[in-house]
């Protein structure tokens, strides 16, 4: 039992909690960083992002070594140690939150350990190991995350796992049901079905990755026809635990007749907000039905001297927007009048081959009723891509056609997270097709398909049959 | 080479209308904006100018003819097609002074009359009604309507004030999002609008490249003369104070990278006002910085601001608290919209520049004998127009300004500077039921006597109807307030920044003045000359005066 007294606290360390808690440190505020778990870093550096691209890692590795015997160069089959496995994926996770701890020590952030809840407008009571600690603050971030959503026909069976159970890699089922075609499914499907699973995707939308355009998640698919066996506008109606493996009934278009079994299932179906868990409402906070924090441009809620940032204040859930959001609201609290004031949030699924898109897409400059134009370039015609052995990519971009600014843009293909980069920073800076087309990108490289896809809006490609071409008489 | 153009009935803001008068008869010579036929409608009579300066080759009305916009009046034979380029740039120019932001008049007729369509740039594709909705004014509470600055049939350009707002912080015009004609207004005095509320329909017309110029080579071109209600050839080459605002379309997104966006928010400035001077007109920080410096150096509209407090690093008490109430029956109105602006100027000026007033005589017997007597000649002849003694004194102060030019001078905001003018326009102070305004006469020293009459008339209507635009109150070298007419013998005018002298007139009396031999009876003008003593010596503004007076009491020295 402690007290404790600080200027600003932050509730919840993952990306947005520890940027927050920084900043607001280095900007010479008093800080406390409250964590339920045992170390900084959240969901994505412990369970999401991090722990999954070590795996993915490993997965590639895999595959490449496979996809080699094509070109001349034979590998034996790969020996699987999981438990190695399994002990790298945790070094790398490790050795970044460790990293973390180090730094909330260099800037004096005090860091306490359970699950805090807000017990009024400026108290926060935090259950942990050695009984509570009440926080007295003057402001407070609220970065509670979210966490996978749970389908309520599901039964409870370790068989069954969301996830964070996924990236533990207890064994490699023979037989794997991918609930969700998401990002988070397609990654960790990527993961089993390379270390030998026959893995199952089914989607209840016509449309693995439904966020991204058709076109550029057909390129996906084609690739792995023979990875997954996808079905779309299918939806699981059942599952039945037996003892020799889980019954799925499915319903839709591509649903079989009978139900089929599975070793596992992985549900990612998507992630809900921990808005209703941290007592908001105790402060004055108001939390929607669906468990969101409602804030403005500056991270404020309804309550003055309380921000909130990350997944729980909505979507797109993803940790770089809310290490910017941190930012803003770290600042705002020191007194500065920064706004979140992002033109795009970039997106990524490292899938193989990768999915990334910024921006609009095309679906949503259509409903806009914009007018605007796409130029595409197939890898196909890209000698890194050709030398790469890896021609089914496609860098597609999208085009304000009054302007010929950038809005938008989508690659899909190895390397494509990678590459995104600078389609984002040309939409941010106002960029037009001409200043991108005319910066010199290095031959050959996968890269420079995106200055080439400028070429093709702006009727200068070469490098393609050229469709805005003067037609001879 | 004589052009002969066809001479139409503008809009006349109806249907038919009826002749009732012809003004001019086959062979008289024209000025523009001479009447040529007068007409009635169910509502009022009104004569039709001219477009341009001719001779009336032929009349094809008659009185008692009913005429539609776009009839042909009369057909009119202009000099030389020099000539006739320079009678139909006004009408090109006259609905629409700043070319931008043309008006819709010129593309009425050709909606009503198909025979005369060639007549008209093919680039005027149509008329379209807009409606006009609040915008955001910064709070989603509902606002009072404290006055409505436009009437059907007025012409607007965008960005002029369409209704005045009033919040519990500010007042602010709505300005028009685009020039157009109002048709209609929704809302009145004392309406609670808000964000999104529709305030009036506006006739907007596709005018894009309406000046592209009716050809004035060919013979028998016609050209309609479209009466703008507001000034006609308002000088082009008058030096408005640029805007920052003025070029930006609200159609546009913000083009500018986020490290500015960001410098933007801090400073709370929208984007859209801002001009980007960057390639492709992107927004640098420097845009945002310029444009934050311009909208400080504007004065706040608001008097509550200066009032108390003592704005300007003056340190003074506050005004203190009395309840007035106590001492007899009161009653609280509130400041005009004129005041509210004028005040913290005038208090500005009054604090921050180092007045002194220097007074002197003029001895005007002989220039009102000759006003006089010009005025019976002219009633004799039929002009329309009267001299008055404040004409007189332009005149004699555009003439001093020019021999002592410190006095057409401002100082540099950096303050080791003085801009040195070589224009000389005149401000003229004028009461109106709503307050004080000084519309400016812009060229003093180049027009003449009857021109200047006609133009302070033509800006004194304006201002009592409160139809005064931004621009036709800009550019002032120096002021003059006439209390002449109303009585006193001399005050002190408060220089009207940044401006650096103001010359006050007071009534005009006869007093015996000693001629050497005898007291002679002598109409004597008193003169009250304030400047900004940082500027202006007192030797010299003695000299100024003097020089002033000297001119007035000999007016032939006006042409030396």
């Amino acid at each position: 039992m402690s007290d404790i007294k600080t200027q600003v606290v932050v509730l919840g360390a993952g990306p947005g909690g520890y940027s927050a808690a920084f900043r607001a440190a280095d900007l010479g505020l008093d800080v406390v960083l409250v964590e339920s778990r045992a170390t900084l870093g959240g969901v994505c550096l412990n369970v999401g992002c991090i722990p999954s691209k070590a795996l993915l890692h490993v997965a590639k590795v895999i595959d490449d070594a496979k996809a080699m015997a094509s070109h001349g160069v034979t590998f034996g089959e790969p020996q699987i140690d999981l438990d190695k496995i399994r002990g790298w994926k945790e070094s790398v996770v490790n050795q970044l939150t460790g990293g973390l701890t180090g730094m909330a020590k260099a800037r004096k952030v005090t860091t306490v350990n359970g699950y805090g809840k807000f017990t009024g407008s400026n108290t926060i009571a935090v259950e942990g190991a050695d009984g509570t600690t009440t926080i007295t603050f003057d402001q407070a971030i609220v970065a509670a995350g979210s966490e996978p959503v749970s389908l309520p026909f599901i039964p409870e069976d370790p068989r069954i796992f969301d996830s964070t159970g996924a990236l533990e890699l207890a064994d490699v089922p023979g037989e794997m049901l991918v609930l969700g075609g998401g990002i988070i499914g397609l990654e960790m499907g990527t993961v089993y079905s390379a270390l030998g699973s026959n893995v199952s995707v089914v989607e209840f939308l016509d449309q693995l990755v439904p966020a991204a355009d058709k076109d550029v998640v057909r390129v996906y698919n084609t690739f792995n026809k023979k990875r997954f066996n996808i079905m779309l506008s299918t939806k699981v109606v059942a599952v039945e635990a037996k003892e020799d493996g889980l019954y799925v009934t499915f319903e839709g278009k591509k649903a079989p007749a009978e139900p089929v079994r599975y070793d596992k299932i992985l549900v990612a179906v998507g992630r809900t907000p921990n808005g209703k868990k941290v007592d908001a409402e105790k402060a004055g906070v108001t939390v929607t039905d669906r468990g969101f924090i409602e804030v403005d441009s500056q991270l404020r809620t309804n309550v003055n001297h309380i921000f909130a940032i990350g997944d729980v204040v909505g979507q797109p859930m993803l940790a770089h927007k809310a290490v910017h959001e941190a930012h803003v609201a770290a600042e705002v609290i020191s007194g500065m009048k920064h706004f979140f004031d992002p033109k795009c949030i970039p997106s990524i699924a490292y899938t193989d081959p990768e999915i990334a898109w910024v921006g609009l897409t095309e679906r949503e400059a259509k409903e806009q009723g914009l007018n605007f134009e796409v130029a595409k370039f197939p890898w196909a015609a890209s000698g890194r891509a050709i030398a790469s052995a890896r021609t089914e990519g496609m860098t597609k971009m999208i085009f304000d056609k009054d302007n010929g600014r950038v809005i938008g843009g989508a690659i899909v293909g190895i390397n494509a997270g990678e590459m995104l980069g600078e389609i984002g920073l040309a939409i941010e800076m106002g960029a037009d097709a001409e200043d991108i087309g005319l910066t010199i990108h290095a031959h050959p490289t996968l890269n420079e398909s995106i200055g080439l896809a400028c070429e093709v809006f702006e009727g200068s490609i070469t490098d393609l049959p050229n469709a805005k071409a003067k037609k001879k008489k | 080479m004589a052009d002969i153009q066809d001479v139409q009935v503008p809009d006349v803001g109806g249907d038919a209308v009826e002749v009732i008068e012809l003004c001019v008869a086959v062979g008289d010579t024209v000025a523009q904006e001479d009447s040529l036929i007068t007409v009635e409608s169910d509502k009022a009579s009104m004569d039709i100018p001219s477009p341009g300066a001719g001779t009336i080759t032929e009349i094809t009305v008659a009185i008692g003819d009913k005429v539609n916009e776009g009839s042909v009046i009369v057909k009119l034979a202009v000099e030389a097609s020099a000539e006739a380029e320079q009678s139909a740039a006004p009408q090109q120019a006259a609905p629409a002074p700043e070319p931008q932001a043309p008006e819709k008049a010129p593309a009425q007729p050709v909606e009503q009359s198909t025979s005369d369509l060639e007549a008209f740039p093919p680039s005027v594709v149509g008329v379209e009604i807009v409606e006009v909705r609040v915008p955001d004014i910064g709070t989603e509470d509902e606002v009072d309507v404290i006055e409505v600055l436009v009437r059907p049939g007025d012409n607007v350009l965008q960005e002029d004030g369409l209704i005045t707002v009033e919040t519990d912080k500010a007042t602010m015009d709505v300005p028009s999002s685009a020039p157009g004609v109002v048709k209609e207004v929704i809302v009145k005095n004392g309406d609670k609008v808000k964000q999104g509320s529709l305030i009036l329909m506006l006739e907007v017309c596709h005018t894009e490249e309406v000046n592209v110029v009716v050809p004035t080579t060919t013979i028998d071109t016609k050209v309609v003369a479209p009466k703008a209600k507001g000034p006609v050839g308002v000088p082009s080459e008058a030096p408005v104070p640029f805007h920052p605002m003025a070029r930006a379309t609200a159609r546009d997104t913000v083009y500018s990278s986020p490290s500015v966006r960001r410098v933007a928010r801090e400073f709370g400035v929208d984007m859209t006002k801002v001009t980007g001077t960057g390639r492709k007109k992107r927004i640098l920080k420097e845009d945002v910085q310029a444009y934050v410096k311009y909208e400080l150096s504007r004065p706040k509209a608001t008097a509550a601001a200066n009032t108390s407090g003592g704005g300007g690093g003056l340190q003074l008490i506050a005004q203190p608290k009395v309840d007035f109430a106590k001492f007899g029956e009161i009653e609280q109105t509130p400041l005009t919209r004129i005041q509210k602006i004028s005040g913290p100027n005038l208090h500005r000026n009054w604090v921050t520049i180092p007045h002194v007033t220097q007074f002197e005589e003029a001895d005007i017997t002989d220039v009102e004998a000759f006003r006089k007597e010009q005025n019976e000649a002219g009633k004799k002849q039929k002009l329309d127009v009267k001299i008055t003694p404040l004409v007189f004194i332009m005149k004699a102060l555009a003439k001093s300004l020019e021999a002592f030019p410190v006095f057409n001078s401002s100082l540099h905001e950096d303050g080791e500077h003085l801009v040195m003018k070589k224009y000389i326009h005149i401000g003229i102070a004028v009461d109106t039921p709503k307050g004080l305004v000084v519309p400016v006469v812009r060229d003093v020293n180049k027009k003449g006597i009857y021109d200047l009459s006609r133009e302070l008339m033509e800006l004194s209507a304006k201002a009592r109807d409160g139809k005064l635009k931004a621009q036709d109150m800009q550019g002032g070298c120096m002021t003059i307030s006439s209390l002449g007419g109303i009585g006193g013998t001399a005050f002190t005018p408060i220089v009207n920044a940044p401006e650096v002298a103001i010359l006050g007139v007071s009534k005009s009396e006869i007093k015996p003045k000693w001629d050497g031999a005898a007291f002679q009876p002598r109409l004597m003008l008193p003169l009250s000359l304030s400047y900004d003593h940082r500027v202006i010596d007192g030797a010299l503004a003695a000299k100024f005066a003097v020089h002033l007076g000297g001119i007035m009491s000999d007016i032939r020295k006006l042409i030396l």
